[in-house]
């Protein structure tokens, strides 16, 4: 069976980038926007339509910005979520003028590379002010290295080296109040990483203690779930599968069958979640089937005392094809096609594809046990993507500039390095 | 520092430490402005050459060329590093060796790639020594600061001469902790009293 390979090309550098380190650039959820956190203690946010910087946001932490995440489901206004070395996170506001202007920054784009580039500058400084810095949640004792809001934009969770997760509900109550609804400390050492499930209030955590744990509110109290263990070293980083996710089908492959198969397949267990680690390894973990609701109706026990099942049963579902020959820093699993991309110390990027194993290349719709199985291409690896330097973070992004096709959705992935520099890439096949 | 954990330790003569053969009357460090790594070498070609042209203009082309780096150059830079609790060197307390350092390709696979590992492997002075993550972390910080970012640093226990090891290794190879440390106004302090006596 002929393997598709792709082709990643470079794009445009997000400019200017900063002098020092860059971590991690988390792309706006609904505006051509992304904002980058530094070692040099600020976030800059650029537009993905000129790759031009937009704003810097700083005085807000003391030492390196290590992670941020964008408030999602909001109108009208972006808020930002920090994480520093300094143990506190800083909750960021501006006012969307950058969604109106972002048409207009685009037509200002076009001027610029005619080579007419003043036009953007005096904007930018009025800009700049704008970032309104609302609230420092304190509560770490050291440094934070992960944020990360659930679906609705209710909670936010976040976590340090103090080896707890914190999960703080945002009271939207105009005055920029968070309450503690949590604090889990289950997890042996640091924690590197959360991430909550893309529709469920259920967070996932990636510690230095080499396990992932699964999180849930039961009743009143948050708790664990799940430790998936597996990895041999510090899970760097998780991302979790879309919610429609469907592997390629093969080449002749019935769509309409073995797309009912996989939603039947994956309706009880849900969108898996995938982790990248200091071992080399990338893996995607799947929960096992829960027991189907009870129909309204059953009568069996009433659901006061039925046991809410706290426990839930996960399990290594792959081990994605060795790509990487130094730790793994981040993995991003694209929401809108489904490709995988990683990158870590040895300055790689490497892309992965998923497609159903071709042995059943024809479903068998009445044995429900049939289950289709699945394998990942390494549809294409680059090497040295960031020069000689490390690459902390990937992340794939809507396009936005000029250069896009009219009239269809395009991503670009976003990569991160030691040097400052953010890279934007395209992938063609 | 509360108390020495080894107030004893077995010290080396200074004389019989590895060095590279060279004239006894090295110049003054810095001279060269082109870095550390250019300074052995240029002393060395200034002895040694006869032809009048050689001194300035080899060394513009020393700057336009970055010196191969060997395991002896690493040995320069970290057996000056001050014990965190004796005015002795590492090398004199023999926590670093020559013979415990390796430079390899990080990619084996990929030949075109200029990345480089250097692996030094440190030999605390005795088995339990909790000074022995601050050493480390004193080793990856000087060679991270004197190498070009080419260069990949993994500093490591050597195996069989620390009860804690594992858990010291992971430590020094965590980027994260690492770049946190370097934030770290106090750690940083012993770090710059370990280094003042480095060139």
């Amino acid at each position: 069976m002929a393997v598709k390979t792709a082709q990643l090309f470079f794009l445009s550098d997000l400019t200017p980038p900063s002098l020092e380190r860059t971590w991690l650039t988390a792309p706006h959820p609904t505006l051509p926007i992304v904002a980058t956190c530094s070692s040099d203690k600020t976030v800059r946010v650029y537009s993905l339509t000129n790759f031009k910087l937009l704003s810097t946001i700083s005085g807000g932490h003391k030492r390196s910005v290590r992670t941020c995440a964008w408030k999602p489901h909001i109108q009208g206004e972006s808020v930002l979520a920090t994480g520093s070395f300094d143990a506190t996170v800083g909750i960021w506001r501006r006012w969307d003028s950058y969604g109106q202007e972002e048409g207009g920054m685009g037509d200002l784009a076009i001027g610029s590379d005619n080579g007419d580039t003043l036009q953007n500058e005096p904007n930018n400084d009025e800009e700049e002010e704008e970032w309104r810095f609302a609230v420092l949640l304190d509560g770490h004792d050291s440094e934070v290295k992960s944020v990360s809001w659930s679906p609705s934009g209710m909670l936010l969770a976040t976590c340090s080296r103090d080896k707890s997760i914190w999960i703080w509900e945002d009271l939207d109550d105009g005055d920029n109040n968070f309450e503690t609804v949590a604090v889990m400390q289950e997890h042996s050492a640091d924690v590197k990483c959360v991430s909550w499930h893309p529709v469920e209030e259920c967070l996932a955590s990636a510690s230095y203690d080499d396990t992932i744990r699964l999180w849930r509110e039961d009743v009143d109290d948050w708790g664990q779930v799940a430790c998936l263990k597996g990895h041999e070293g510090t899970v760097w980083f998780l991302d979790w599968e879309g919610v429609d996710n469907i592997p390629r089908i093969p080449a002749g492959g019935d769509e309409s069958s073995f797309t009912t198969q996989w939603k039947r397949q994956r309706a009880l267990s849900g969108p898996r979640l995938i982790s990248c680690s200091d071992d080399r390894t990338v893996r995607v973990w799947r929960r096992q089937p829960m027991e189907p609701k009870p129909e309204s109706g059953d009568t069996t026990m009433p659901s006061i005392i039925r046991p809410t099942g706290t426990e839930e049963k996960w399990e290594e579902e792959s081990v994605l094809p060795k790509a990487h020959d130094l730790s793994i820093y981040a993995v991003a699993w694209s929401k809108r096609t489904g490709l995988i991309a990683t990158v870590g110390a040895d300055g790689r990027i490497a892309i992965f594809e998923e497609q159903f194993a071709p042995t059943y290349s024809t479903p068998d719709e009445s044995n429900t046990n049939n289950t289709l199985r699945t394998e990942y291409i390494n549809v294409v690896t680059m090497e040295g993507a960031h020069g000689i330097y490390e690459i902390n973070h990937v992340q794939w992004a809507k396009r936005a500039d000029r250069g896009r096709e009219e009239g269809k959705e395009e991503e670009v992935l976003v990569t991160t390095a030691d040097d400052g520099s953010i890279k934007v890439w395209t992938i063609a096949w | 520092m509360a108390e020495m954990q080894n107030s004893n330790p077995t010290i080396l003569n200074a004389a019989d430490l590895p060095t590279r053969l060279r004239p006894a009357a090295t110049g003054k460090p810095g001279a060269y402005g082109s870095g550390i790594f250019t300074q052995s070498l240029s002393n060395a070609s200034d002895f040694f050459s006869t032809s009048p042209l050689s001194s300035s203009e080899s060394e513009s082309e020393d700057d336009l060329m970055e010196e191969p780096i060997d395991e002896q150059e690493i040995y320069d830079l970290i057996s000056t590093i001050s014990d965190p609790e004796h005015p002795i060197s590492l090398g004199e307390l023999a926590v670093v060796s020559l013979p415990d350092i390796a430079i390899r390709p990080s990619l084996p696979n990929v030949p075109s790639s200029p990345l480089q590992t250097v692996t030094v492997l440190i030999t605390p002075t005795i088995t339990h020594c909790s000074l022995a993550t601050v050493i480390g972390l004193g080793v990856r910080v000087r060679l991270e600061q004197s190498l070009p970012p080419r260069f990949r640093v993994d500093v490591r226990i050597k195996e069989g001469t620390h009860s804690t090891a594992d858990e010291v290794n992971k430590q020094l190879a965590d980027k994260e902790r690492v770049a946190a440390a370097l934030e770290n106004g106090t750690l940083m302090g012993v770090i710059a009293k370990m280094m003042e006596t480095c060139q």
